[in-house]
């Protein structure tokens, strides 16, 4: 739009000086992004239609890797734990964030203590967290000595306190440790939307005769749907992406028996224990197109009237 | 709403002041009762790593918080014994977030400023395009990155492998955009002074908005040193030859090798954390900074 018009004068020269300072500025950061992001994305593309191994491509498979994949049993398990986990830690990471953000919001005194407190856990690396997570649940570890301090016996359990060495309990650990972790952060998120309700709202409410849950149920709820959408989608791309902890925790192949097995440590295995870079590059479009295809549904979710009407 | 309002006489809907001031101050009671229970759900489990990393090993296993018989043991194993030494991951961790704080800074701040305050053609589009990278998920990126960086014979075993490490990390979109808002809102006349009295463009830059730009300066810095500290997934995959390693590999590596022997464990966890904890106690409102930034990424 703003063209460059050299040779006109000085104002054209200061123009055209603008520009090339412009360019020069971000010459270094759009070069990067280039090659490392968008680059990639077709390199990806390209590479996933081949066989190509660690010196490179060697026969053309079309969409044969594609296929490869969508029969393999262990992708199955691997799309089956992803899915699982999302569908059940993203519910209890939004409740949980709403709940200590309404929380935190009625009280004056300690506020800005309770926050950076909550937030706390997301400060620290999943490395860290996970190997702490590790120790907790382990048999003679801290969750299980507090059980049986309340009576519960954890050798009881059928899988006998091994909370994430047992395949039945593993993932759900996993889920444990991460809705702790993200907590604070959906914590911030919604406090934001939830400072952004102009208190005459409230006033109206209050004035109407609705109760303390009434008006939590009726009013801020809905009114926090643009709170919901960011948080739900913020989640879903995260947890579709779970790698670190199930890889740390369960080691390449997601023990005990594949259950802690993502879609994530999938394409890592086949990169670099099995070197076959074009099918693994097709693990990760399939799971682009599965978050992409995750991201359209929760629009089309949140965006329908009975949402966009609440606003 | 409104209606129903108009319609009601106050005083018929009204409790009496007694009655509920009372059920204010349970109400209270119960919010505050929340809060420091959930606190405690987030502090117990760091303070039992704590509490373990200065424990003998028997006593590891034991109940107990506050350690019976205080040892360095788990300290002084971790620091000497490990397999690349402890001090050699915690130079290599901070070495490559140092290096990626800077690029981020360097940056982010030249790339945000000219996106927010440089005309030219394309400016928009290009800008679009740097955001939209937000939502290729960095697994996707694996592979070609990886053959890349082979390509280029940066993962090496040689000091060339951190340049490998560092061109992944050297500005993220999130840096980017951070610089671009806040350059927006400096007023437009500050360089134009400077431009009328012949400066170039990069000195308007270096000279007038840069120093001025402090605030959002240290929310890059925090969050790419931090997100750099912390990170997992790109060191994993570039940082192969052990003796580049940073503190979260070790901790993968050791959590397997040391899985019986939890007071180390917890020290190297320790060491891991604390640097950034310091960051949080004293820069604690940068750390939220980037966070509304990161929201572009949905």
């Amino acid at each position: 739009m703003l063209g460059i018009r050299l040779g006109r004068g000085s104002l054209g020269t200061e123009r055209a000086q603008e520009a090339l300072a412009g360019y020069a500025f971000i010459a270094i950061p759009l070069a990067l992004f280039m090659i490392f992001n968008i680059g990639s994305l077709f390199y990806s593309l390209y590479i996933s239609f081949w066989r190509w191994e660690i010196l490179g491509p060697t026969d053309f498979l079309g969409l044969r890797n594609y296929q490869f994949i969508l029969r393999d049993e262990i992708f199955h398990t691997a799309v089956k734990n992803s899915v699982y986990y999302t569908v059940i830690v993203v519910p209890i990471q939004m409740a949980l964030g709403l709940t200590l953000a309404v929380t935190v919001n009625q009280i004056w005194r300690g506020r800005s203590f309770f926050r950076a407190a909550f937030y706390f856990p997301a400060i620290a690396s999943s490395a860290a967290i996970t190997v702490l997570f590790i120790y907790i649940l382990a048999p003679d570890g801290l969750l299980n000595h507090l059980l049986e301090l309340i009576g519960v016996v954890p050798l009881s359990f059928h899988n006998r306190g091994n909370w994430l060495g047992h395949s039945d309990t593993a993932l759900n650990s996993v889920i444990g440790l991460n809705a702790w972790t993200t907590s604070g952060t959906m914590m911030l998120y919604y406090l934001g939307s939830l400072q952004a309700i102009p208190s005459e709202v409230y006033e109206a409410a209050k004035v109407d005769g609705a109760g303390g849950w009434t008006t939590f149920r009726r009013i801020t709820f809905p009114l926090l749907a643009p709170a919901h959408y960011l948080v739900a989608v913020v989640s879903v791309i995260g947890a579709l992406q779970l790698f670190d902890q199930a890889y740390i925790a369960g080691g390449a192949d997601g023990n005990p028996n594949y259950a802690l097995m993502t879609i994530v440590l999938y394409l890592y295995n086949a990169t670099f224990r099995q070197f076959e870079f074009g099918y693994a590059a097709a693990v990760g479009i399939v799971l682009f197109i599965i978050i992409f295809t995750a991201t359209l549904i929760q629009r089309r979710f949140f965006g329908s009237s009975d949402w966009a009407s609440s606003r | 709403m409104s209606d129903t309002t108009a319609a009601r006489p106050l005083t018929a809907v009204e409790p009496l002041p007694d009655d509920n001031r009372s059920r204010r101050r349970i109400g209270r009671i119960v919010i505050y009762a929340i809060l420091i229970l959930y606190s405690l759900i987030i502090f117990l489990p760091f303070l039992w790593t704590l509490s373990t990393s200065f424990k003998t090993l028997p006593e590891s296993l034991q109940l107990t918080i506050i350690p019976r018989e205080p040892t360095t043991y788990g300290y002084v194993k971790a620091w000497t014994q490990l397999l690349p030494p402890l001090p050699v991951m915690f130079l290599n961790s901070a070495i490559i977030a140092a290096i990626a704080t800077l690029t981020n800074v360097f940056l982010g701040a030249l790339g945000g400023y000219a996106f927010a305050r440089l005309r030219f053609p394309g400016r928009e589009a290009l800008f679009l395009l740097v955001l939209g990278t937000l939502m290729i998920p960095d697994q996707l990126r694996l592979v070609p990155v990886y053959q890349i960086l082979v390509n280029l014979r940066l993962i090496a075993p040689g000091p060339e492998n951190y340049v490998g490490i560092s061109l992944i990390f050297a500005i993220s979109a999130t840096s980017l955009f951070i610089m671009r808002q806040f350059f927006l809102t400096l007023p437009f006349d500050l360089e134009e002074s400077a431009r009328m009295d012949g400066a170039g463009f990069f000195t308007a830059f270096w000279r007038v908005l840069l120093p001025l730009s402090r605030p959002a300066l240290a929310v890059v810095a925090i969050m790419t040193f931090q997100g750099t500290w912390n990170g997992f997934f790109w060191p994993l995959v570039i940082l192969q030859a052990p003796a580049h390693w940073t503190l979260p590999l070790g901790l993968s590596q050791f959590r397997f090798q040391y899985s019986a022997d939890w007071p180390p464990l917890m020290a190297m966890d320790v060491i891991a954390t604390v640097p950034i904890v310091l960051l949080y106690l004293f820069f604690q409102r940068y750390f939220v900074g980037g966070l509304s930034a990161g929201a572009v990424k949905g």
